[in-house]
């Protein structure tokens, strides 16, 4: 069965996001959030339009952290998950999909595990603790997104993975990993404020949720 | 670019590249992979046209190439040693591996390129609106946000241009402000907007029970055809791998089954399969044809 690794890696990431999406169906989410989790999905995807003058500068994840703090974890993996699964829409579904869906929408989960108890307690939460969610950024980026994407890169090269492919191929995709991880410390740093104290806004006003 | 098979009902279409692309990467068998990647190419060639042999030439052959020598380095198994490297050698089995590994990633990156092209977002929304309803409408609601706010983007930075904010950006710096400025502004454009939609959509009777849908497809005699064709091919298909008959071992030695009657039923079920939508595409083409002559 050496040979189906790439497969049955696949069904797995695939078998992964059902539970969080059968629990958010059984939700019964009212429109308001509904809607919500859309404009960040949009935002989080449309985010780099908005920075056409620097390419390789991605916002997506630092959204979704932001929706993650601020919704909490489930929310925070639908964003994470429907971010990726759209973004796809435009550069191309491939069986790279399920495996973004998957990194993505954990990230978002434990920036929600992670952070929404101070979001929801304290009001200047965005000045204080600033440290805290760059450095969950950082990590979760370069480690839990790097990692999981890249799984599909070794399993499509070989089949039979070693030691040596594995490094061989996260060893190529530090340099990425790092860019992509500082430029989303850098998001986070300069958005997270304007987006959080935003959203708070909005979900106080609203009685949006699950504060 | 002509696309008959992308008239067909989403059913039969989504069904068709689940069958060929996981078919596709659990056989890795040279005759499958043959039917297979030809299949693809030639039907990403009628969806795609020249964008398609462009990413066949210039992407695809280069990854075929780069798995093919990439697996004998690092896979050492089979008997027969083509020639020694320093630390290592390289054996004829694992090359043949490599190469099939290539050919497999090569026809499942040309079915997904087809798929792209076929499978347009409503289809998606359609298939899945009834077994996850929210999360069809958050994607739904997406697919719409996504233009609107392209077009808020570039309204807002010709705004902040012609404030004399935006103009001179010439540093890294200063793009990545402005881009902040940006996506701030729009994203309070948008939440103001949400909440109004969210407050129409509540008062339209969102979630209220026995709401029906409007959707485009139906589904006809010809896809009814088609699902029980490509049912029962794929049946066959399924027979021929489980049981087996089309089962090959590549390490240490390359050993194909016996050829027999299911082994070559499979193959046939398999080119039936794959080539299907190159099969109606041909098809219409005579019909249409044909028709003419007759004017």
């Amino acid at each position: 069965m050496g040979e189906h690794y790439l497969l049955i890696s696949i069904l797995i990431a695939l078998l992964a996001l059902i539970p969080f999406f059968v629990k958010f169906e059984r939700r019964k989410v009212q429109a308001r959030e509904l809607v919500l989790l859309a404009v960040l999905i949009a935002t989080a995807v449309v985010g780099r339009a908005a920075f056409f003058m620097l390419p390789n500068f991605k916002p997506i994840l630092a959204i979704v952290i932001i929706a993650g703090v601020a919704l909490g974890g489930e929310s925070g993996f639908m964003v994470g998950a429907m971010a990726a699964f759209v973004s796809n829409f435009i550069f191309g579904q491939g069986p790279w999909t399920p495996f973004q869906m998957v990194a993505m929408g954990l990230v978002g989960f434990l920036a929600g595990i992670l952070f929404k108890k101070y979001y929801a307690k304290a009001d200047s939460f965005i000045g204080k603790r600033k440290l805290p969610l760059l450095i969950f950024g950082a990590v979760a980026v370069f480690f839990l997104y790097g990692g999981i994407v890249d799984i599909w890169t070794i399993l499509a090269m070989t089949p039979h993975p070693t030691l040596a492919t594995v490094v061989a191929v996260y060893g190529a995709a530090v340099y990425f990993n790092l860019v992509h991880a500082g430029a989303t410390v850098i998001f986070l740093l300069l958005l997270a404020g304007p987006m959080l104290k935003k959203l708070r806004r909005v979900q106080i006003k609203y009685g949006i949720d699950n504060m | 670019m002509r696309n008959t098979f992308a008239t067909y009902h989403p059913i039969i279409e989504f069904g068709f590249f689940c069958v060929v692309i996981v078919i596709g990467m659990f056989m890795i068998h040279p005759v499958f992979l043959a039917i297979g990647t030809s299949a693809a190419f030639v039907f990403a060639m009628l969806t795609g046209g020249k964008g398609s042999l462009k990413f066949t030439l210039c992407f695809l052959l280069p990854v075929i190439l780069l798995v093919t020598v990439i697996n004998p380095l690092v896979n050492h198994q089979g008997m027969t040693i083509l020639f020694q490297l320093k630390y290592s050698y390289v054996t004829a089995e694992a090359v043949i591996y490599g190469l099939l590994m290539g050919l497999m990633l090569a026809a499942i990156l040309l079915w997904f390129s087809s798929y792209n092209r076929v499978m347009t977002s409503d289809k998606f929304t359609y298939l899945f609106g009834r077994i996850m309803p929210s999360i069809s409408l958050i994607f739904t609601m997406v697919m719409r946000f996504i233009p609107n706010y392209k077009i808020q983007i570039k309204k807002i930075a010709d705004a902040q241009k012609a404030a004399g904010q935006q103009g001179e950006a010439k540093t890294r710096r200063e793009k990545l402000h402005s881009g902040i400025k940006i996506i701030s502004v729009m994203f309070t454009w948008a939440l103001e907007n949400s909440i109004d939609s969210a407050d129409s959509m509540k008062s339209r009777g969102y979630g209220l029970k026995n709401r029906s849908t409007f959707s485009i497809y139906r589904f006809d005699r010809r896809d009814g055809l088609a699902a029980v064709f490509l049912a029962v091919m794929t049946i066959i298909v399924l027979i021929g791998c489980i049981s087996g008959a089309c089962h090959v071992d590549y390490f240490p030695e390359i050993v194909y089954a016996k050829a027999g009657p299911l082994q070559t039923a499979s193959y046939i079920a398999f080119a039936c399969i794959c080539y299907f939508p190159v099969f109606i595409e041909v098809k219409e083409v005579l019909v249409w044809k044909h028709l003419e002559s007759k004017i």
